[in-house]
């Protein structure tokens, strides 16, 4: 059932008023009171996550703060973002209100919901002009997704299994004594590209030619690899499954924190630089729309993003945000355009067009 | 004189009041519709089915672009043709065909001992802790027992633990093909035992003595007697563990490290994954026709009345 408006259509202007006060006030730490233009607030906005550390970071540092702020209860949906992918899509398909208000999404699923025209624009949100370029998604009109912070897939190794100090290129992977013991992502995600590279290929050959990747990631079949996701590696790593894996950092510095052998670098070959995003799906009541607009307003506000991100020991979109303690200087923290250099990063364009063929490559390789 | 109705007990005044608002909503008249009447929530459910293999089989002829992710406004055949030429999804229909064959053989064979004993033991105690040890992998759900095979045969679990008592080193039993089998046995034997238990109960004892006492071994029995007298259990045991099998996700996706996937694990990977609906709907189609043919050859292998259906009286 679609839900009825009880008020008039919020003009722009209405809105860049109330959201630029409700960030000004929220940064101040004031807490904030109904506006005269403000529409009604609801109950609780629900904002899809990841779990674990994922959600803890999101919930300290912008979801509790915003509620505090506004008075507006936050709810965690913890559904996979794959999965209530296809059900955003269906309810705006089918004319319903979205399950949810914000979207906590990698940038690649992210665009392709923007391509199919189903991404709120976000481009008058006031606190954009506080971000980096890096907040902007590329080859995207506007601002149908707001990027919130960077994360590099860095080869992670179990230190023990590494006497003479950390590895430095990705040809270790081919080391016999790996056998069994290498864990990748089960679709090659941020493992494409730098095989690319050990596989003596060029980047600027992506998408048009990466024979040299498959060549690579073929011998690297041959090591036996475990494929999972996010929760697995850390299993593995504390299960004594794996010895290296190619992997999220925050997964990685999650797995270290939890008292396991981990450590992690960037190797000679460079990796995977991509980010998330927020985003916010059409067909919300006007009223929900303005505060999950609110939402992701706040999420770019210095003190939400310093919070978060220190949670997820990323790299935030806003200017002067101080890296934690134990990532300074840490190649997966890049915070100076020299250490962007050492990173892979390919169009989120150019990765939606292509996921499909890649993955399948991948699988294909892998299931032999 | 005639008693009074008020002098009948309670439950037939309950009954009759029942009688008579059944008769109300569903006249006499009526009568000769009742079978579809009954048939009705069936056929309804049936009609669901149809609607929803409807709906696969029209986005499986659209294919989707990339640059808008939407899928084609007109039919084509590019999904069938990309299966048909696609190493990975004959690799991955030929793991999950083969995979439903062998748990199937497996699955029978170690059902059809553990069904005989619990039908044919005198001991009560025995029957019930069969019947326990049965029904008790019911209440744990399939992830459950699968994550459970993860704690006993990973790196650092109870197995290698005990290999490591003798010295040896320790092994990779998970993340690999056979692992993903065993887990479907695992999970499969239950089914089966369920469907071979009524079969064998139906066989009367008498006929295992009077084979015994006609000179026939233990082993002329089983093969003359109670397993052609079984078959209609053995085909229904059969073709449950091979249609799950067949659809199965998460054993191989848990045990199977990734690198075993069978067509529901491709099936989820375009629909979640990879947002191409189409694919996954082309995939879907796939494996519905997979498994009616498989059902359907059956059948035609062992005749019309495999399940002891339409069996003369």
């Amino acid at each position: 059932m679609t839900k009825s408006l009880p008020f008039a259509p919020l003009s722009r202007r209405h809105f860049l008023v109330g959201t630029a006060a409700l960030g000004g006030l929220a940064a101040a730490g004031i807490s904030t009171r109904v506006f005269a233009e403000e529409p009604a607030k609801p109950a609780e906005i629900i904002v899809r996550a990841w779990g674990g550390s994922w959600m803890d970071a999101l919930k300290a540092g912008v979801s509790d703060p915003f509620t505090a702020a506004t008075g507006i209860a936050v709810r965690h949906d913890l559904t996979e973002d794959n999965e209530i992918q296809p059900k955003l899509w269906a309810a705006i398909d089918q004319g319903r209100v979205p399950p949810i208000h914000v979207n906590w999404d990698t940038t690649t699923n992210a665009t392709k919901s923007a391509l199919k025209g189903y991404a709120v624009d976000l481009s008058d949100l006031s606190n954009l002009a506080g971000t980096l370029d890096t907040s902007k998604p590329v080859g995207l009109d506007g601002y149908p997704i707001v990027n919130t912070y960077g994360y590099v897939y860095v080869l992670a190794y179990r230190p023990s299994a590494f006497p003479d100090g950390a590895p430095t290129s990705l040809q270790v992977l081919l080391d016999p004594k790996f056998k069994g013991r290498i864990g990748l992502y089960n679709d090659g995600i941020g493992f494409h590209f730098p095989a690319q590279v050990a596989g003596g290929g060029k980047l600027e050959d992506i998408p048009a030619n990466m024979q040299p990747a498959w060549d690579f990631i073929t011998k690297v079949k041959a090591q036996a690899p475990l494929l999972g996701e996010d929760p697995d590696f850390t299993t593995w790593f504390q299960n004594g499954e794996i010895d290296l894996a190619v992997t999220i950092s925050t997964n990685a510095r999650e797995a270290k924190k939890n008292g396991i052998d981990i450590a992690w670098t960037v190797p000679e070959e460079g990796a995977t630089y991509d980010t998330d995003g927020l985003w916010v799906p059409k067909g919300l009541p006007e009223n929900e729309l303005y505060w999950a607009k609110a939402y992701v307003n706040f999420a770019l506000s210095k003190d939400a993003q310093q919070v978060w991100c220190d949670g997820l020991g990323l790299p935030g979109v806003v200017a002067g945000l101080t890296p934690p303690a134990d990532l300074v200087g840490d190649p997966s923290y890049p915070t100076k355009p020299e250490d962007l250099a050492k990173l892979i990063r390919i169009a989120p364009q150019v990765q939606v067009e292509h996921e499909s063929e890649w993955f399948g490559k991948f699988k294909e390789i892998m299931q032999g | 004189m005639r008693p009074t109705t008020s002098r009948y007990p309670l439950i037939w005044r309950v009954l009759d009041g029942l009688e008579a608002a059944a008769a109300r909503l569903w006249p006499r008249r009526f009568t000769r519709a009742t079978p579809v009447l009954m048939l009705a929530p069936s056929l309804l459910l049936v009609l669901l089915l149809v609607i929803g293999l409807v709906e696969l089989g029209d986005s499986s002829l659209r294919e989707l672009d990339t640059s808008t992710f939407r899928l084609s406004a007109t039919w084509t055949g590019a999904n069938y043709l990309k299966i048909a030429t696609s190493g990975l999804y004959w690799t991955v229909i030929w793991k999950s065909l083969f995979g439903a064959l062998v748990v199937t053989a497996l699955s029978l064979i170690l059902a059809f001992p553990y069904a005989y004993m619990m039908v044919r033991t005198r001991s009560g105690l025995l029957r019930k802790l069969l019947l326990v040890a049965l029904f008790l992998p019911f209440f744990i759900g399939q992830v459950v027992r699968a994550y459970g095979w993860l704690i006993i045969l990973g790196n650092q679990g109870v197995v290698n633990d005990l290999l490591g008592l003798v010295g040896v080193a320790p092994v990779r039993l998970l993340y690999n093909y056979p692992a993903v089998l065993f887990g479907l046995v695992q999970y499969m034997l239950p089914f089966a035992v369920l469907m071979l238990a009524p079969a064998l109960t139906a066989i009367p004892a008498e006929l295992e003595a009077a084979a015994a006492s006609l000179g026939a071994n233990w082993v002329k029995t089983l093969t003359r007697v109670v397993l052609p007298l079984a078959r209609p259990g053995l085909i229904g045991a059969g073709l449950v563990v091979l249609t799950l099998t067949l659809t199965d996700f998460a054993m191989p996706a848990i045990l199977g490290g990734g690198s075993q996937d069978f067509i529901a694990n491709a099936i989820y990977d375009q629909f979640f994954r990879t947002s191409d609906q189409g694919l996954g709907s082309a995939l879907a189609l796939v494996l519905v026709a997979i498994g009616s043919l498989l059902v359907g050859a059956v059948f035609t292998l062992f005749g019309a009345g495999t399940l002891a259906m339409g069996r003369q009286r």
